[in-house]
């Protein structure tokens, strides 16, 4: 049978999708960016209705599915910059390996700072990466991986709008730079918001993207397998 | 010729099909990589050796890339069936993902600089 709520959050999702879309493409404000102001219109009918997560998903669940034919996508423009790859991997891998270091630690340390429960704290740990990475490493840790996947868009879209100013105080000279901060840092989210700095940050981010997810994966595997 | 639409579909399938083998590779192999990620060495591969070309893709790939942010929205909803922690622990999580991001960025913008500054030295 039809599911008629499930047919209005879908309908509501793609709907709301595309035309934030296109106001925010006139009217460069992130607070009216679909990663923004989609979730904002969801969350405020969900509450009142006391909408579950089943509920929601029903129909809405494969769109995150297609996250995995995305991550291969972005096989197409690394191929496409390759030489950048090939001339810059050291600063590039040093960013990945800076970064992961970085955000593990940091989100263990600020969880138990905060005195933030064991599955929270957990479900903190792969927030750095990008989704498809994460949930199934988060479930391997012992976090909640739904947790976590909320936990990226988060870092995502507060990476995204923070990333902005710190180009304003950081100085850096190099597209790289600019490129691998959002993609470490900020994984999708801050891809497209690499993207609209320039073609080459775009490039950079995403490629650092996928590198660091990678990165995490083999060293998470590394240390299970040597715990 | 076939209309663009048409075209960008059929990209679209591929590249969906790649996923598809990264899956099917992966579990056939029990390896614990992603799909996505599978399906993306698989793609690199092709294109190494040239049986595919980029361009062949290209229209597909800036879709799917283009719209991702689409993609991630139904996962934040997955907050839904945490009220009681949200509540609870909201803010502390979010301090704790903000402040974060906040060093991972900048450690890694400028571990990125500080070597491409190096190598640039290098060149000149």
């Amino acid at each position: 049978m039809l599911d008629l709520s499930g047919v209005f959050w879908l309908a509501l999702t793609l709907g709301g999708y595309v035309l934030s879309r296109k106001i925010y493409k006139r009217i460069k404000w992130y607070v009216l960016a679909p990663i923004v102001f989609v979730p904002t219109i969801l969350y405020l009918i969900a509450i009142p209705t006391d909408t579950s997560y089943a509920q929601y998903s029903h129909y809405t669940g494969w769109l995150i599915s297609l996250l995995g034919p995305a991550t291969v996508a972005f096989a197409v423009p690394i191929w496409q910059q390759r030489r950048l790859l090939v001339r810059y991997w050291r600063a590039l891998l040093a960013g990945i390996v800076v970064g992961s270091f970085v955000s593990v630690f940091s989100s263990w340390a600020l969880a138990h700072l905060l005195a933030l429960d064991a599955p929270v704290t957990l479900s903190l740990l792969p927030r750095s990466i990008t989704t498809p990475f994460a949930m199934p490493m988060s479930k391997d840790l012992g976090g909640v991986p739904e947790l976590t996947a909320a936990f990226v868009l988060i870092t995502g879209v507060f990476g995204a709008v923070v990333g902005s100013l710190l180009l304003r105080f950081l100085p850096l000279r190099s597209a790289l730079a600019r490129g691998a901060m959002f993609g470490v840092g900020a994984h999708g989210a801050g891809t497209s918001r690499a993207y609209e700095v320039g073609i080459e940050e775009g490039t950079v981010a995403g490629l650092t993207m996928v590198l660091t997810g990678l990165f995490n994966l083999l060293g998470a595997q590394l240390l299970i397998w040597v715990l | 010729m076939v209309p663009r639409y048409i075209r960008t579909l059929l990209e679209l399938a591929v590249l969906v099909g790649l996923w598809w083998l990264g899956g099917w590779l992966g579990q056939y192999f029990g390896l614990p990589i992603p799909a996505g990620v599978l399906g993306l060495a698989i793609l690199l591969l092709f294109l190494a050796l040239r049986l595919i070309k980029p361009e062949w893709l290209e229209n597909g790939a800036r879709v799917l890339v283009g719209e991702m942010l689409l993609f991630f929205i139904p996962a934040l909803m997955s907050l839904l069936d945490y009220g009681p922690l949200v509540r609870e622990e909201g803010i502390r999580i979010l301090m704790a993902v903000c402040f974060s991001t906040l060093l991972v960025m900048i450690s890694t913008a400028l571990t990125v600089e500080w070597m491409f500054r190096r190598r640039s030295r290098q060149d000149a």
